[in-house]
């Protein structure tokens, strides 16, 4: 398998692998899809730009080469595993390491459980 | 232009900043988890960057970077991390706000 297709499908499977491990559980609900699809809608105009320009060349040898617009397919791949562990990380200092700085965190917290 | 890739961060990251100070985000109080969530992302996909473009798999058109750089990635590169870190934490917490509120009605 070409290294840049190998690396992004790796860091996607590490990074559901961690959102599991930390029971985060961001995977299994519908607002994180929701958050997921506003994120990718903005990637799509701005790596669509970087790509188009092009700011940032990719070596051919390194990804399937194809592309969505001008985007490759690896980048999408990318892009999830970067946001997410983001999320992932923000949600264990948030709501277990940082608790008492924000005085709505609680409540919040326990309103988002009660849908899920 | 050069700065071109620098534009680029500065329009992602200007509406998401200026909108994480309303008051039902305020997310400069949440700092000690922001840095540690940024910074937790960073570390990885910085090194992801950096040994990648050592191989090849991508490079930098040097006539949209400034010209400035440190272990063969460009100063943007480095910054579009921790600005695209903050403005997923931005893009998250708004979602559960503006979803929550409408579960509730």
């Amino acid at each position: 398998m070409r290294e840049y297709t190998f690396a992004a499908i790796a860091s996607v499977v590490l990074v559901v692998l961690l959102d599991r491990a930390l029971r985060t559980r961001l995977t299994g609900r519908v607002e994180f899809w929701v958050f997921m699809a506003v994120m990718f809608g903005f990637k799509l105009l701005f790596n669509g730009y970087l790509t188009w320009r092009p700011i940032v060349i990719y070596g051919e040898r390194f990804y399937l080469g194809m592309r969505v617009w001008t985007i490759p397919l690896e980048d999408f791949l990318f892009g999830f595993s970067m946001i997410t562990l983001c999320i992932v990380l923000w949600e264990v200092a948030r709501s277990r390491l940082f608790r008492s700085s924000h005085h709505q965190a609680g409540a919040r917290e326990a309103e988002s459980r009660a849908f899920d | 232009m050069r700065a071109e890739y620098f534009v680029v961060l500065g329009l992602i990251l200007l509406f998401p900043l200026i909108l994480s100070f309303d008051r039902k985000l305020s997310l400069y109080r949440h700092g000690r988890a922001l840095v540690l969530a940024v910074t937790g992302m960073c570390i990885p996909f910085w090194v992801w960057d950096g040994v990648a473009a050592l191989r090849g798999h991508w490079w930098f058109n040097d006539q949209f970077t400034v010209g400035v750089g440190w272990m063969g990635l460009p100063v943007e590169e480095w910054l579009f991390f921790p600005i695209v870190g903050f403005v997923s934490i931005f893009t998250w917490e708004s979602t559960r706000y503006l979803w929550g509120r409408r579960r509730r009605q």
